[in-house]
């Protein structure tokens, strides 16, 4: 048991090291939320004057921290690809270990870094004064949540990683998919306009939407000066909870193909 | 192993394949590309699952556990690019669950033997051809293994460094290390591999040391030089009785006959004026092979060809 811990750390520091040392990708993931926030958060706000949400800019945060998650999870689950390209991944599986367990360490650190890039966003714009976070549940409360919401959400999407991963065969097939089916999720999942007035037929694609939950969660603990949300705290949590451990479940005991 | 089958889709790679491999040896696994060499290492190693048949490495059933006791160096490379030496070692040992200081101080004595201490700080991209194998052998060998694979483990190296990766391997060996070692280089197997295996179509077709296969061949090899294009000389001797296997390489013709005698006299009665050396070679396994299966081991070089007797 201790073998197998230290085996998934030993994974999880690898992965998290190479992420350390790709300079490039650590900047532009905190960077390009925050570009975004600032260029479509200001262009909303006073070019469009949305009426029904106050202060446009504090709302988008949180769907740009969702953002955030959904490219770094995206591109930690394709450093799998990398790692079968490279030859280290037959080495991990020639270990005496099963390939759950490398599975297990290359899922967690794509969690890890996911979620410490969501963090450093949610850092970064809450030191910004244009955005006026709530705190509705007092501050460290609710970043406590906003912090499980980007967890939550990186088991998630990173075990949906593993899941398409098993799937697809090559890099840019993943890439494509993963943006084909994510890109229009983040759009109706209530990151860049609230699902409340949007059409019917939108809002059950919102209802059906995982992210949306996440980013229901961060409003509540972010931007909502009401109690209520979208769901409502004890549905986001149910939903993404269960969605988070049974995806990230899944993913983690997937078959390895040997010619994959 | 015993009664081995693997299959991809309708391709099969293993057919009922048996072999035993003693410990201690250095164990040849002789055949062309897609013979099932590869495949039966991965099996080895848990990476596919035999159809049928079964297989016991050290007495034991494959499991992963039993990987503990068993390094591999594959063929292609599998070095992590954002990795030093260093760090490739210590993963290595974490992997294979090392105590620190153990896969520490293991890693300074292998990387010292095998020339790669003074970089050990230096990242894998860095290193040259032979260094990174080198590295990959030294990496196979850090948790102390009972059992070494080797898939093609000198592929692509320039000589000296072949040299160099066998000298490590040999030390490994006298140290106790089994070594099964899947490849088309015949001369590598000849000179270094105590037994063999011929391979064909995923199945055994002879096996023992090579000596021993050459001496039930009783063939004697001849090489011409010729002083024009040798072609159609050599698809006429692949007709002549007593004449097994002839390869056809730019100007020269390598060819394996019962006895060189009769052989040679009729070559120089229909073509004599166009000879300009002939040689008498020791048969190679090369030759055992095509005495078995009725084709080559190796991959024809540019040029090369093979003329099938009749």
């Amino acid at each position: 048991m201790m073998q197998q811990l230290d085996a998934v750390l030993a994974l999880v520091t690898r992965d998290l090291r190479s992420f350390a040392r790709s300079r490039s990708q650590l900047y532009s993931s905190v960077l390009f939320p925050l570009m975004l926030l600032a260029i479509l958060g200001t262009g909303v706000s006073e070019g469009l004057d949305p009426k029904n949400i106050h202060d446009y800019v504090t709302f988008l945060t949180p769907g740009m921290i969702a953002m955030t998650t959904v490219f770094s999870s995206t591109f930690s689950s394709a450093s799998y690809y990398q790692d079968r390209d490279s030859g280290i991944l037959k080495v991990f599986l020639a270990s005496p270990h099963s390939p759950r367990i490398v599975l297990l360490g290359k899922t967690l650190s794509a969690v890890i870094i996911g979620a410490a890039q969501g963090v450093i966003v949610l850092a970064v714009a809450s030191a910004i004064p244009a955005i006026h976070f709530q705190w509705q549940y007092g501050v460290l409360p609710s970043l406590l949540l906003s912090i499980f919401a980007i967890v939550l959400l990186n088991f998630f999407l990173s075990g949906l990683g593993q899941l398409l991963a098993s799937k697809i065969r090559s890099m840019q097939g993943f890439h494509l998919v993963m943006n084909l089916v994510l890109f229009p999720f983040l759009f109706f999942s209530g990151a860049f306009f609230p699902l409340d007035r949007l059409p019917e037929w939108l809002k059950i694609l919102g209802r059906l939407n995982p992210l949306s939950y996440g980013v229901d969660m961060m409003h509540l603990a972010l931007y909502a000066d009401g109690r209520s949300g979208y769901f409502g705290l004890p549905l986001d949590l149910a939903v993404l909870t269960l969605l988070a451990v049974a995806v990230f479940y899944f993913g983690t005991s997937r078959a390895v193909s040997p010619d994959q | 192993m015993r009664d081995l089958c693997y299959s991809y889709g309708d391709r099969v790679a293993l057919d009922a394949l048996a072999l035993d491999v003693p410990r201690g040896s250095i164990f040849g696994l002789l055949g062309p590309n897609g013979s099932g060499k590869s495949t039966l290492l991965s099996i080895l190693i848990g990476r596919r699952q035999a159809a049928s048949g079964s297989v016991s490495v050290f007495g034991l059933p494959l499991a992963p556990r039993l990987r503990a006791r068993i390094g591999i160096v594959f063929q292609e490379p599998s070095l992590d690019p954002n990795m030093s030496v260093r760090e490739t070692m210590a993963m290595q040992g974490r992997m294979f669950g090392m105590k620190r200081a153990r896969a520490a101080s293991e890693t300074e004595r292998l990387l010292d033997r095998v020339g790669l201490l003074d970089r050990a700080a230096s990242m894998t991209t860095t290193l040259s051809g032979g260094m990174k194998r080198r590295l990959e052998l030294a990496r196979a060998l850090l948790s102390g293994p009972e059992l070494i694979l080797l898939d093609e483990p000198t592929l692509a190296l320039d000589p000296d460094s072949r040299q160099a990766l066998w000298q490590h391997l040999i030390e490994a060996s006298a140290a106790g290390c089994t070594l099964l070692l899947a490849t088309n280089d015949v001369h590598e197997a000849e000179r270094y591999c105590g037994l063999v295996a011929l391979l064909d179509h995923g199945r055994v077709v002879a096996q023992g040391a090579p000596a021993d296969l050459k001496r039930d061949l009783r063939h004697d090899a001849v090489r011409i030089e010729w002083s024009d294009d040798p072609a159609a000389d050599a698809l006429a001797m692949g007709a002549w009785p007593g004449v097994g296997h002839v390869r056809l390489a730019g100007r020269t013709t390598h060819v394996t006959v019962d006895e060189a005698s009769p052989f040679l006299t009729r070559v120089f009665q229909e073509s004599g004026d166009r000879i300009r050396a002939v040689q008498i070679e020791e048969s190679t396994l090369e030759d055992v092979y095509f005495q078995l299966v009725g084709k080559g081991i190796a991959p024809r070089a540019d040029g090369e060809s093979e003329v099938a007797p009749q």
